[in-house]
């Protein structure tokens, strides 16, 4: 759009133009155009815009002067075109020979600011500020400069990714636990499923790496931590672990992209001593010796006495390369060890890759092959041998899987990554644990933090306390950002408690029962019912009742409807069936874009959690999801419903592979929610709210408040009141009803000026009615009288209506009724006023 | 093999069309056609251009452009003191009351008509609306969706209906 400011300058624009020296007929095309524009306002639509453009072109190919460019340009802009309006503004430029004036550029600024050009505007107020001799102008435009450059740099950073949802941080927990206790597939399974819900999760992605590489599938690792990275740029834990996954790759740039992720990590961590010595080792592999020692020696400088000791040989070596460079000589005994990783037996481990990505069974055996030719090429290329073990394991030969890792350590027996598959191969065996450790003892002096971990678990397994505690310590402290971080720290404070076990650490114990006991029966025990509260506070109701509506019919009524069949449907064996099954429930239950509206857990929380504020305004803590039996059900419901979210999306997505203890799971917890869903009992709910919020309308009641009025105005004996139908009970509180009878009653006693009250013959005439089409209870209320005072509706709807009909029309409205003024209901009366509420059909309050 | 029951069903999403879809018993969800309109212009056409055996229809409509509610505008506005937002805000949460008013007469004789209403605490508010649509019933909480649609496929006889329905 262009714009007020735009059609302001536009304008201006139209009325500076001059015709020159030119055919007659621009300046007649240009004027039909502006016109065209001014009579289409401020936001001129498609076609008048096209219009406009097309007749600027004509009057440009007869007279190319800068100012229809311009002019064309900004309709060109205003249409969305950057492209024609670029060019456009580009020839305006180059046209113009005095060079473009200061509004010119404002305009041109104004324009690229609109299309978010930020450089572009930012070029434009610079030519203004060099072009313009006001100082003021000038200050202005590099203010403007100033904040355009802010934000040409934040176009340059990334969005934040969106938070995960709960759902997708509770699988993910699952996931880590699986992957920590060695569960492979059950942590992969709720991987999967939690990067299902929540797509570009880098924590998933980053666990996802994690158990890749833990199953020895470095090409999936590796994509996984760039997934994490590409939300996540300064990722610490992706930065090294992808550093090490690339580092282990044969060919060089993988390498040298590992170290670039290293110091990535290192200005991340400055501190981290670990990742200081492996970078300085792999620096030195490199054969940048400068870079190695400077690393070494940071590194040292943070070390212990015995670290220190034990990189000495190192740290002295690199200062020799380094002296042997500055002073020009060569090391030919220290030549790099991987300068010259690419060989015919590289080319067919990589042939290999390529083959074990697709996975299938034949391409595994092609993998194989590739392998041995490998191994034969090069006895001493390690990662054959090893990519051969990786694969025996993938197609269930552990046998053959060990004896390659044996001789991938024959061939490289200082390759970390090699004792760790051993081990895992291993400990996946029974009775072969001692080996595993022995495994795990040998990739650990390979320099693995992973094996730190696994021997950890190993001695706490056994008992040895003290020795768990110095590993799980050892292992937080060279990974800090390492996948067991969590269950490291968990696993030092249940040791650390185990420790300390005292006389005293059993009162503590015993008193945080106590507390837990104390806090459990609160919650269970403690609080208000919503009938304690709505009885108490009955002028609550009102707002009560949409919330308990919404409830009743949105939720209640819905579980009710699915739940019993879904839970038959996912019993079946057809496939199919539960897909859909389990799709279906996950919109209706979870949340549906689909329907526009939130499913009914999210809708069970929130409706509870209103009705809950109401109440606390009124000093009571509800205690719905415990203690009040009409809600519970319904609490308990959305608690029961709540942790299906897994199984369903597993059942969503292939329900063929679905373990049938899950789909029972599901199906049990489907049922339990349908029976607590039937159990609600909705309509005693709704009764109690209407009870609440009624109001009995009787002649007593009436001459009470009729003698009240009286009183107030000093007039005694009241007027006559008569009673005709029967008593009724409307949906207005007592108090704002006795309101509007009030000032009902003082109306007509103030207009029977001149007429002795005792004169004054009132009558109500109560009757209960039925909406025509709805069906719902109506209570008409006609109030008759013998004032001979005229009254028309006008003067009794309206906020400025007199004698305090404003406060009864605004209370009617409040409790969807309203009021009429009507011919008298009997003889004997002169007028009446009718009043329609809401009336309650059955429960009336005493 | 029987010809499939045609059941209408109106409502504003399509929540109870997919549950009648996905949730029936397969030999069931066989025997029937659905046939979903969003509003009393949509349910009328449907039922103008094809036989329909049962009608269901939802309560609420807050999700259709105001001008496709139904009723009687001026009376309801005049009714809430000339305030239309709460003339709108009843006609949407009444609408299938009013549509069930306007299609009453369009609908076939017999067929079974079931509105997503609770009317156990309102018995008296049930027997008006049959005196307008003689073979209504509601859906009292708690009732499965495939009880709803044994109601809509059972014919109306001697004026009892199945499961939970009043």
């Amino acid at each position: 759009m262009i714009g007020a400011a735009g059609l302001v300058a536009f304008v201006a624009l139209s009325v500076l133009a001059a015709p020159g020296d030119c055919p007659e007929d621009a300046p007649a095309l240009a004027a039909e155009a502006d016109l065209l524009i001014a009579e289409a306002g401020p936001s001129p639509d498609a076609s008048t815009l096209e219009r406009a453009r097309r007749l600027y072109r004509r009057a440009r190919v007869l007279l190319p002067t800068p100012e229809f460019s311009l002019r064309a340009a900004d309709l060109a802009c205003a249409a969305g075109d950057e492209e024609e309006c670029g060019d456009l503004l580009s020839e305006a430029a180059e046209t113009s020979s005095g060079g473009l004036t200061p509004a010119d550029r404002l305009l041109l600024a104004r324009r690229a600011e609109l299309r978010r050009a930020w450089r572009e505007a930012i070029s434009q107020y610079q030519a203004l500020r060099a072009a313009t001799n006001d100082a003021g102008l000038s200050s202005w435009a590099e203010e403007k400069i100033r904040r355009l450059e802010v934000e040409v740099e934040a176009q340059s950073i990334a969005a934040p990714a969106a938070a995960p949802p709960p759902e997708a941080r509770l699988l993910l927990a699952e996931a880590r636990r699986a992957l920590a206790a060695g569960d492979l597939p059950k942590a992969r399974e709720r991987l999967a499923i939690a990067r299902r819900l929540s797509p570009g999760y880098p924590e998933a992605a980053l666990v996802l790496a994690a158990l890749e590489t833990r199953e020895g599938r470095a090409p999936e690792a590796i994509r996984a931590y760039r997934e994490a990275l590409a939300t996540d740029p300064a990722r610490f834990e992706a930065l090294v672990g992808l550093a090490n996954l690339l580092w282990d790759e044969p060919d060089r740039s993988a390498k040298e992209e590992a170290l670039s992720l290293t110091d990535r990590a290192l200005a991340a961590r400055p501190d981290a001593p670990s990742l200081l010595k492996t970078s300085a080792v792999r620096w030195a592999e490199w054969g940048d010796a400068p870079k190695a020692l400077a690393r070494i020696d940071a590194y040292r400088r943070r070390a212990s006495p015995e670290e220190k000791r034990a990189t000495e040989s190192l740290r002295e070596s690199l200062a020799r390369r380094v002296d042997a460079l500055l002073s020009g000589r060569t090391v030919p005994e220290e030549s790099s060890p991987i300068a010259e990783l690419s060989s015919p037996a590289v080319d067919e481990w990589k042939v290999a890759q390529a083959y074990v990505r697709r996975g299938d069974p034949a391409s595994l055996a092609a993998a194989l092959e590739h392998l041995r030719e490998a191994e034969r090429l090069d006895p001493t290329f390690a990662p054959a041998p090893e990519l051969a073990g990786a694969v025996h394991v993938k197609l269930g030969d552990l046998s053959l899987a060990q004896k390659a890792y044996e001789r991938a350590i024959g061939a490289d027996p200082t390759r970390a990554a090699t004792y760790e598959r051993l081990a895992f191969l291993l400990a996946r065996q029974p009775g072969r644990e001692a080996e595993a450790d022995e495994a795990w003892r040998r990739a650990e002096q390979a320099g693995s933090s992973e094996a730190l971990f696994a021997l950890a678990e190993s001695a706490a397994r056994k008992g040895r306390r003290g020795e768990a505690l110095a590993l799980y310590r050892r292992y937080l402290g060279e990974s800090p950002a390492g996948v067991h971080g969590e269950e490291a720290s968990r696993s030092i404070e249940r040791l650390e408690s185990g420790r300390r076990t005292s006389l005293g650490a059993v009162a503590i114990a015993a008193a945080a029962l106590l507390v837990i006991g104390a806090v459990v029966g609160y919650r269970r025990f403690g609080g208000r019912t919503f009938e304690e509260w709505i009885r108490a506070h009955p002028a609550r109701a009102r707002e009560a009742r949409p919330i308990v509506g919404r409830l009743r019919h949105e939720v209640v009524k819905h579980g009710g409807l699915l739940l019993a069949d879904a839970a038959k449907r996912l019993s079946e064996p057809d496939a199919e069936a539960r897909r859909r099954t389990a799709a279906l429930l996950l919109s209706r239950l979870y949340e549906s874009e689909k329907s526009n509206r939130d499913g009914l857990i999210p809708q069970s929380f929130e409706t509870l959690a209103r009705l809950k504020i109401l109440a606390r305004e009124d000093g009571y803590r509800l205690n719905l999801e415990h203690k009040d039996p009409l809600f519970s059900p319904v609490a308990r419901a959305a608690m029961v419903l709540a942790p299906v979210a897994g199984g369903l999306t597993w059942l969503s997505t292939g329900p063929e592979l679905v373990p049938d203890r899950i789909v029972r799971r599901v199906v049990g917890r489907l049922e339990r929610a349908a029976a607590l869903f039937g159990s609600v009992r909705g309509a005693e709910i709704s009764r109690l709210v209407d009870q609440a919020s009624s109001t009995r309308v009787n002649l007593s009641a009436l001459q009470d408040v009729l003698g009240a009025v009286c009183a107030e105005k000093g007039i005694g004996p009241p007027p006559i009141l008569e009673w005709h139908g029967p008593e009724i009970a409307v949906r207005v509180d007592r108090a704002d009803l006795e309101t509007i009878w009030r000032n009902l009653f003082a109306n007509a006693i103030d207009a029977a000026e001149g007429l002795p009250v005792s004169d004054v013959r009132l009558g109500v005439f109560a009757e209960l009615r039925r909406d025509p089409v709805t069906g719902a209870p109506v209570a008409r209320v006609v109030l008759a009288d013998n004032v001979p005072r005229p009254l028309t509706a006008d003067m009794i709807r309206g906020r400025g209506a007199d004698r305090g009909w404003g406060v009864v029309a605004d209370l009617l409205r409040r409790h969807d009724g309203s009021a009429d003024v009507s011919a008298p209901p009997a003889a004997g009366y002169v007028k009446g006023i009718v009043i329609e509420v809401p009336a309650v059909e059955t429960g009336m309050p005493s | 093999m029987t010809q499939p029951r045609n059941v209408l069903v109106i409502e504003d999403g399509t929540e109870y069309t997919d549950a009648f879809r996905n949730l029936v018993a397969t030999d069931a969800a066989g025997s029937i056609e659905l046939v979903r309109a969003a509003d009393f212009e949509d349910a009328r056409r449907v039922l103008s251009e094809r036989a329909v055996d049962a009608a269901f229809l939802d309560v609420v409509f807050d999700r259709i452009a105001p001008e496709k509610l139904i009723g009687d505008w001026e009376g309801l506005i005049r009714r809430f003191g000339g305030d239309r937002r709460r003339a709108e805000r009843h006609l949407a949460e009444n609408q299938g009351f009013y549509l069930l008013n306007e299609l009453a007469p369009l609908l076939p004789e017999g067929i079974p008509v079931v509105i997503a209403y609770d009317f156990s605490a309102e018995p008296e508010r049930l027997a008006a609306l049959r005196r307008r649509c003689e073979q209504v019933s509601g859906v009292t909480d708690g009732t499965p969706i495939s009880a709803v649609l044994e109601t809509l496929l059972a014919r109306l006889t001697s004026g009892d209906t199945p499961g939970g329905l009043p």
